[in-house]
């Protein structure tokens, strides 16, 4: 099998972990979006096992485990402590942002709180993609920060050029905008790696769209 | 200038004897100095004696609000919600009390730069809570409201009984302002505030003290402590805008319990001398609890 960056990362599947991380994580289960469409989370997980774990591990060329884990307070206490877990989408989030890295040319940074958020993030609501892991919250490329208009926008008009299919946050003070980072996602994306546990082959449940 | 109030002896068992004196020295200073209002409140731990000098008017709180957001931040690490190593967001984004539309903290009218040096990172709560009050930054107070909530003040408010404290919204809340919500504070109200602290009853000793060593670094020492001799310490917290320079403290002098004191002024505009003011009569209260003339750290 070829080897994946995050191959040393052991995949967990979320069913299996013990209940306050699995309430927290909801692996599998559903939010409603805004428009009031249920989409399903994701069930397996990279495991992270240290802060310096995830300090040390290179998702991306320019990009490292951390600055997609980083959260605070208003994180589940249930997940605020290693070892964690994160979507396995998490590896496809950071190709994308590479890509958008190389097109800008310049250090691109995530917000605390702007990479995975479980579905009990405080800040979560609906369905946010950040549950998925698949989106990410960016407040300063180079040396500036996207706090104006201007700013969100000129680097939103590369997202676009760069990564083809990503959504991006308009830019504005009102509910469903954003005035101080600028937010990629690529939707509701479930990563399963080839080597994820899953579960034995039912041919009673062939056929079954769910 | 309101008349002040009559000193209250009820609970002293040793007055100091010249306390009499003090105020008419307090109500000289404030006379000469040219301010609107003058209020100071005073504690003596020691024997229990207290001045109030117009102690219950109202004023614009400025950044002495900050000790009422630390108390209530403590009690979010009493109940566990909390804890002074949580990390919190550094996000310059908050919501008007007025109409909830977002506003910002702008860094060059805050007094403290590491804090938006820490945007889109995150700090500790405890490091927050030191910045919010030796540095008396805008940005930190904001954040840690944010996250606790106005309601979670007034509950603790509410919890010790006190009043005059009226936490309304965070700082830097220009829309706010303009539409009359505005945080407010009486001396008494701060004196009953610095009390709970000092006397260690605000939720345990342990974290009353925690609290006492974020206030005892305070850098703006040009108010209470500026005119006492050396090794007097002071925990105290400073708050000044246009119109009001205020100083509340616990001062902690050397073979003597501490005393507790709020002095609040309030200003034209363009006045000057405020801190002397304020430091003349934090001089005058460290004399009269001493029953003798103190050789002053600018001397």
């Amino acid at each position: 099998m070829p080897e994946t960056r995050a191959a040393s990362l052991r995949i967990v599947d979320g069913f299996r972990l013990e209940k306050p991380r699995r309430d927290a994580l909801m692996p599998g289960g559903a939010l409603r979006d805004q428009d009031g469409r249920t989409r399903q989370l994701p069930r397996y997980f990279y495991e992270v096992e240290s802060w310096n774990t995830a300090v040390e591990y290179e998702l991306a060329p320019h990009f490292h485990l951390w600055e997609f884990i980083h959260v605070d307070v208003r994180e589940s206490a249930a997940l605020r402590f290693f070892p964690r877990y994160v979507p396995c989408a998490v590896l496809l989030t950071a190709a994308m942002l590479e890509r958008f890295r190389e097109a800008v040319g310049e250090p691109v940074r995530i917000a605390a709180n702007g990479g995975y958020r479980s579905p009990q993030h405080e800040l979560t609501s609906h369905a946010s993609t950040h549950c998925w892991a698949s989106a990410v919250n960016i407040y300063r490329i180079g040396d500036e920060y996207l706090d104006t208009r201007e700013r969100i926008e000129r680097y939103a008009e590369i997202a676009r050029e760069a990564l083809p299919g990503a959504w991006i946050r308009p830019a504005g003070e009102d509910r469903g905008f954003s005035d101080d980072h600028l937010h990629l996602d690529f939707g509701y994306v479930v990563a399963v790696p080839h080597d994820a546990p899953g579960d034995p082959f039912n041919p009673k449940l062939e056929g079954d769209p769910l | 200038m309101t008349i002040p109030s009559a000193l209250n002896r009820d609970r002293a068992p040793s007055v100091p004897s010249d306390l009499d004196a003090l105020r008419q020295r307090i109500e000289v200073t404030a006379r000469k100095s040219g301010a609107r209002a003058v209020a100071v409140a005073l504690h003596d731990i020691e024997s229990g004696a207290e001045l109030q000098y117009d102690a219950d008017r109202w004023f614009h709180g400025a950044s002495t609000i900050k000790v009422a957001i630390l108390l209530a931040v403590y009690g979010e690490i009493d109940r566990g919600r909390l804890a002074p190593q949580s990390r919190l967001h550094v996000r310059n984004r908050f919501l008007s009390a007025y109409d909830g539309s977002p506003f910002r903290v702008l860094a060059d009218r805050d007094a403290d730069s590491e804090v938006h040096a820490a945007i889109g990172k995150t700090m500790r709560i405890s490091e927050l809570a030191l910045h919010m009050i030796a540095t008396s930054s805008n940005l930190a107070t904001n954040l840690l409201l944010d996250l606790i909530g106005l309601e979670s003040v007034q509950r603790t408010i509410d919890q010790f009984g006190l009043t005059g404290i009226d936490v309304r919204r965070g700082v830097e809340d220009e829309k706010a302002y303009e539409h009359g919500i505005v945080n407010r504070v009486t001396a008494n109200g701060l004196v009953a505030l610095l009390r709970l602290i000092a006397e260690e009853r605000a939720y345990s000793p342990e974290l009353s003290r925690e609290m006492l060593d974020i206030l005892h670094q305070q850098e703006f020492k040009k108010g209470i402590p500026a005119r006492l001799p050396r090794e007097v310490r002071v925990a105290h917290k400073t708050g000044d805008i246009s119109t009001v320079a205020h100083d509340a403290g616990v001062v902690y002098a050397p073979v003597r319990p501490p005393y507790v004191i709020a002095i609040l002024t309030e200003w034209a505009a363009d006045a000057g001398s405020r801190s002397p003011t304020i430091a003349a009569i934090s001089h005058s209260v460290y004399d009269a609890l001493r029953g003798a003339p103190s050789v002053p750290n600018d001397a």
